[in-house]
């Protein structure tokens, strides 16, 4: 019994105000393991700011956040993240393996340089990716899509159990989509837990299995086909919302 | 005897300055490459102009013109800047461009009211002190090269220890911070670093252009190379070219300010990299855009 009521993440009461302005107000979020969450919500709505206090990266006004049952502090080694790829500069003098290294930093700790061991797990990530030919390529001559898959392999070196993802999806082609979606439904079924902050009304019930709605104040969250409902969203976008796909 | 000939012919002090100024071009084109990387080029401005009233505080509360002192003095006013800089930005609404004007401008003032003060006073000791300004190469001594190689290279090693944690940082902050470095640390570890490069620099480039010698070899370094560790290594060499260079000609005549000497040498080399770099400079594009358009014109053709 007591495994069920384990939870991945646990956020209760969390404010996070720039200056005056609330940003996240008195957000509770319960997340199972092994659920594929997305976040949807409005432009200004928060949801890169819950995801970075989630991280520690934004300290909140208020309210406290748990990642099995610890602060992050003390289970950074099993989270993973995917910051938005808008936020690093492309033109940085590196490769691609470089990069998905890095996510090997955190295990390694401070001074120790990755060797051959760290270079097999990236190779391997870019596998999964479908990027293994570009290891040795400049980043700057990567487009949208590969630039987004290069991120989610250093991710996936980190070998979390948690993952924290800040829009994967944003100006990728098709094909590159259904890539990730297929990704991230396979951590999913090896037991990992997977956080998405997303655009797209209309693939959330294609894609994942859980959502919150969120507009600086929590409307809801839960299995999809409970929560995503129209007067949710209508309450999220506040009646703006013209489309609403029902199956 | 052939040897001691040529020997005997080489200037000694050209020889001191030559090696000085090759060495301060290294360790801040290595240095300035973190700062061009970080979109921060003018911090480093800011740094070297507010560490002039430190170089006039040491000498009034030592009486002392020894290089050690000096550079003490600037290293603490500059590295002050840099925390009131970081601070402002932090605790106030006033943004990051405003802050660096506002201290910049204020330090130098004052470090300018301060020279003035110091002139007045008709101390004959402190002639020498407004080399600080625009720099003077011809006052490098043998002593000096101790002080930068040593300072100079304990910096070097700094960014190869950290080499790991500094790229990370430069690259992607909010991932570094995700996996528990510590952001204010290493942002205060580099900024350190850069204000050892820029007071190092001080006597023999001087406050107003010293900045020109972090930015200058890094973005023509860039220009060359698409690795970090290449990068930091051109921008040495390029930093030391750019040194040399500048101490020799304005050695040649009296009155040359070796400052702006140095960093015209350094805006050749600049230039020459933005028009003719392998990839990225202005001829390749050129030819490539030439290229492409005549294979386009080919594949049209039935």
């Amino acid at each position: 019994m007591q495994a069920l009521e384990t939870k991945a993440i646990e956020v209760t009461d969390l404010t996070v105000a720039y200056q005056d302005k609330p940003v996240l107000w008195d957000i509770d979020l319960d997340v199972p393991p092994g659920v594929l969450l997305s976040i949807v919500g409005p432009n200004g709505a928060g949801k890169t700011t819950l995801i970075k206090a989630i991280l520690g990266l934004v300290r909140p006004a208020a309210g406290n956040v748990l990642i099995y049952d610890k602060p992050y502090e003390a289970q950074r080694r099993i989270v993973g993240y995917v910051p938005q790829r808008g936020t690093v500069d492309w033109d940085f003098p590196t490769n691609v393996l470089d990069v998905v290294m890095m996510g090997r930093y955190g295990a390694l700790g401070w001074i120790r340089r990755p060797r051959k061991q760290e270079r097999a797990l990236a190779m391997n990530a870019l596998e999964k990716v479908g990027m293994e030919g570009y290891a040795t390529r400049q980043i700057s001559q990567l487009s949208g899509g590969q630039q987004q898959r290069v991120f989610l392999a250093r991710a996936l070196v980190q070998d979390s159990t948690v993952y924290l993802m800040d829009e994967p999806f944003q100006g990728v082609d098709a094909t590159t989509e259904r890539a990730i979606v297929d990704l991230l439904q396979e951590l999913r079924e090896n037991g990992k837990t997977v956080v998405v902050v997303h655009h797209d009304l209309q693939t959330v019930t294609d894609y994942f299995d859980w959502v919150m709605l969120l507009n600086i104040r929590r409307i809801a969250s839960g299995p999809v086909e409970e929560t995503f409902t129209p007067e949710n969203l209508r309450q999220t976008y506040g009646g703006r919302i013209a489309f609403i796909k029902n199956e | 005897m052939e040897n001691l000939n040529i020997l005997a012919r080489f200037d000694y002090t050209l020889m001191v300055v030559t090696i000085g100024a090759a060495l301060l071009g290294a360790v801040s084109g290595s240095l300035g490459t973190y700062a061009v990387l970080r979109r921060q080029s003018l911090l480093g401005d800011a740094i070297s102009h507010a560490a002039l009233p430190g170089i006039a505080i040491a000498f009034l509360l030592t009486g002392s013109k020894a290089p050690l002192i000096l550079v003490l003095g600037a290293a603490i006013a500059g590295w002050l800047g840099t925390l009131l800089i970081m601070s402002i930005v932090r605790l106030t609404r006033i943004k990051y461009d405003s802050a660096l004007g506002i201290v910049l401008s204020t330090f130098f003032g004052f470090g300018l009211v301060l020279h003035t003060l110091i002139q007045r006073t008709g101390n004959a000791n402190q002639a020498g002190l407004d080399t600080f300004l625009f720099g003077q190469a011809a006052t490098i001594l043998a002593s000096d090269i101790l002080t930068i190689g040593v300072l100079g290279g304990v910096a070097i090693v700094i960014t190869f220890i950290f080499w790991k944690e500094l790229k990370l940082l430069v690259f992607d902050e909010g991932f570094a911070a995700s996996l528990g470095f510590p952001l204010r640390t290493l942002d205060i570890l580099l900024t350190s670093l850069l204000v050892i490069a820029i007071v190092l620099g001080l006597q023999a480039v001087g406050a107003v252009l010293m900045s020109a010698m972090l930015v200058a070899p890094a973005v023509a370094a860039r220009q060359w190379t698409n690795k970090l560790g290449l990068m930091m290594f051109l921008a040495a060499c390029f930093g030391a070219l750019a040194g040399v260079s500048g101490a020799i000609i304005s050695s040649t005549a009296s009155r040359i300010p070796t400052g702006p000497t140095i960093v015209l040498c350094a805006t050749v080399v600049v230039g020459f990299s933005i028009a003719f770099a392998s990839n990225r400079g202005l001829l390749w594009d050129w030819i490539r855009q030439k290229r492409n358009r005549r294979n386009l014109k080919m594949t049209e053709q039935p």
